[in-house]
Parts: structure tokens; sequence; C-alpha cells
């Protein structure tokens, strides 16, 4: 069963503070937070922040086709490497 | 001769008609038949490519010079590389992962922060895997603009302005 929407989406309190903090200070860091579940909200997007893996904080630049995901789904608990073959990186 | 890329391998016989099961690594599978001819690590052997269909886990096709059922079955696991300069260029600010991995990373500065260890997208945006003596363990450098403003693929270098507290 999904999520009433009268409760609007979960996010940690401390995720909104950080992320309000680092927005004011304009300060180019990395937000280190340990709440996967927490939602990405509008506010977050353009913002870098550290997930948490259980390991080390993995690097998630917000973009706004990311609202509404968790946190969590962009920092994977398990590390696979594949093969590089032809797979390109593009800087955005 | 260019550089070797790993493309591709075999995964044993496929049928008794001496097609062989294939895994390909490409970004999109089908296209490890346009890197055809596929060598081996050493390069000493070269190998024709025909995919036939897509089979779970994978695709079956026709290497040239493999005919039999026992000659699929003797290069199982056998490894298919294509060469680096049959790769399609780039659009600037796009780059082959095979191309970033290995390279040097410096600060603005120009201190030595490591080398690439890997390049890994975890749906966000990609990420270099760095280490180094600098680093402890490994550190990840989201691939931005920001964060990331030289590649150059000349000199095998990279500058990079990482953001606070990432190391």
């Amino acid at each position: 069963m999904s999520r009433s929407v009268w409760k609007g989406p979960f996010v940690d309190s401390y995720v909104l503070k950080k992320a309000e903090a680092a927005r004011e200070s304009g300060r180019n860091e990395v937000i280190k937070i340990w709440s996967r579940r927490s939602t990405i909200l509008p506010q977050f997007v353009g913002l870098t922040f550290g997930v948490y893996n259980g390991h080390k904080h993995i690097p998630v630049n917000v973009s706004e086709d990311m609202i509404g995901q968790k946190f969590g789904e962009y920092s994977p608990t398990r590390t696979y490497y594949g093969h590089a073959a032809d797979k390109k990186a593009k800087r955005k | 001769m260019s550089e070797l890329i790993c493309v591709g391998a075999i995964a044993g016989s496929y049928g008794v008609r001496g097609e062989v099961r294939l895994k390909s690594f490409c970004a999109v599978p089908e296209e490890i038949e346009a890197y055809s001819p596929l060598s081996s690590e050493d390069g000493s052997q070269s190998y024709s490519l025909t995919l036939t269909r897509a089979i779970k886990g994978g695709f079956s096709g026709y290497l040239g010079g493999v005919e039999t059922k026992e000659q699929a079955d003797a290069i199982k696991g056998l490894k298919l590389f294509a060469p680096r300069d049959r790769l399609p260029s780039l659009p600037s600010d796009e780059y082959y992962y095979a191309d970033l991995v290995g390279m040097e990373v410096y600060d603005t500065g120009g201190v030595l922060l490591g080398t690439v260890k890997s390049v890994q997208n975890h749906g966000a945006s990609d990420l270099l895997e760095l280490q180094g003596e600098a680093i402890k363990g490994t550190a990840l450098l989201p691939f931005t603009m920001a964060a990331v403003p030289t590649v150059d693929l000349e000199q095998g270098r990279i500058i990079a302005d990482p953001p606070e507290g990432l190391f």
C-alpha cells in the first residue's frame, strides 16, 4: 500500500536542516547523511549528498528527475564492477 | 596496434552445429557484432562474429573458424577484445570508461590525488572511483563540470576540484 497523500513525503528532519544550512552557506560541500529512507524533495535539487551505504558515503548529485525517489536508491550497498567495454560517461 | 578492450566472453557452445553462447559487456549488447573481428587477449587469434539470436543471458552466434560443437566447447571462457580505435568517436564531455580508467587525478593546485580505479553510475551521475596514497581506501568523485573541470585524454590527467568533505 502506498503512503497516504495527506501525510506528505517523509524526510528525516536532520536532512532538511543540513540541506538548508548548506544552501544558505553557498559552499561547495558534500552533505553527509545516513537517512536512506528520506524522500528527495524539490529543494534538494543542485545539492550533493553523501548517502551512507553501510560502508562509506556515496556522492549523489540531486537533479530534477530524482524528486520523489528515496536517497537509498542511489547508494547501492553491494559493489559490482562489471566491464568497462564501450560504456560512456557524460560530464553534466 | 591500439589498446584492446574486453567487449565480451564465450560462455560455451550452443546447440550441436558450432554455434557459441556469448556474453556481451557492451552498453548496447547487440553492438558487439559491430566491433567484429574480435581477438583474444594476446591478439594472436582473430574471430569474425555473426549473431544469430538473443538467448537467456546473452546471444548465440557463429565465430569464424569455429565450426563444430567441440571447437566451441574448447574456447569456453575466452574473452573477446576489440581495438580501442574501433569504438566510435564521442562528442565533447563524453568519455569512454576505458579511457578514464588509469588516468591521474590532480587537484587545482597540482597535487596528485590518485588514479581512476573505475567509473561507476548508480543512477545519479557518473562517479570516478579514485585510489592513491592520499586516499584511505577509495573515494568517489562526481563526474560533473564543477567537480572535474578538465579532462586531458592526451596527457592522461584529470584536474579535479572536489567538494569539501569528499575525502
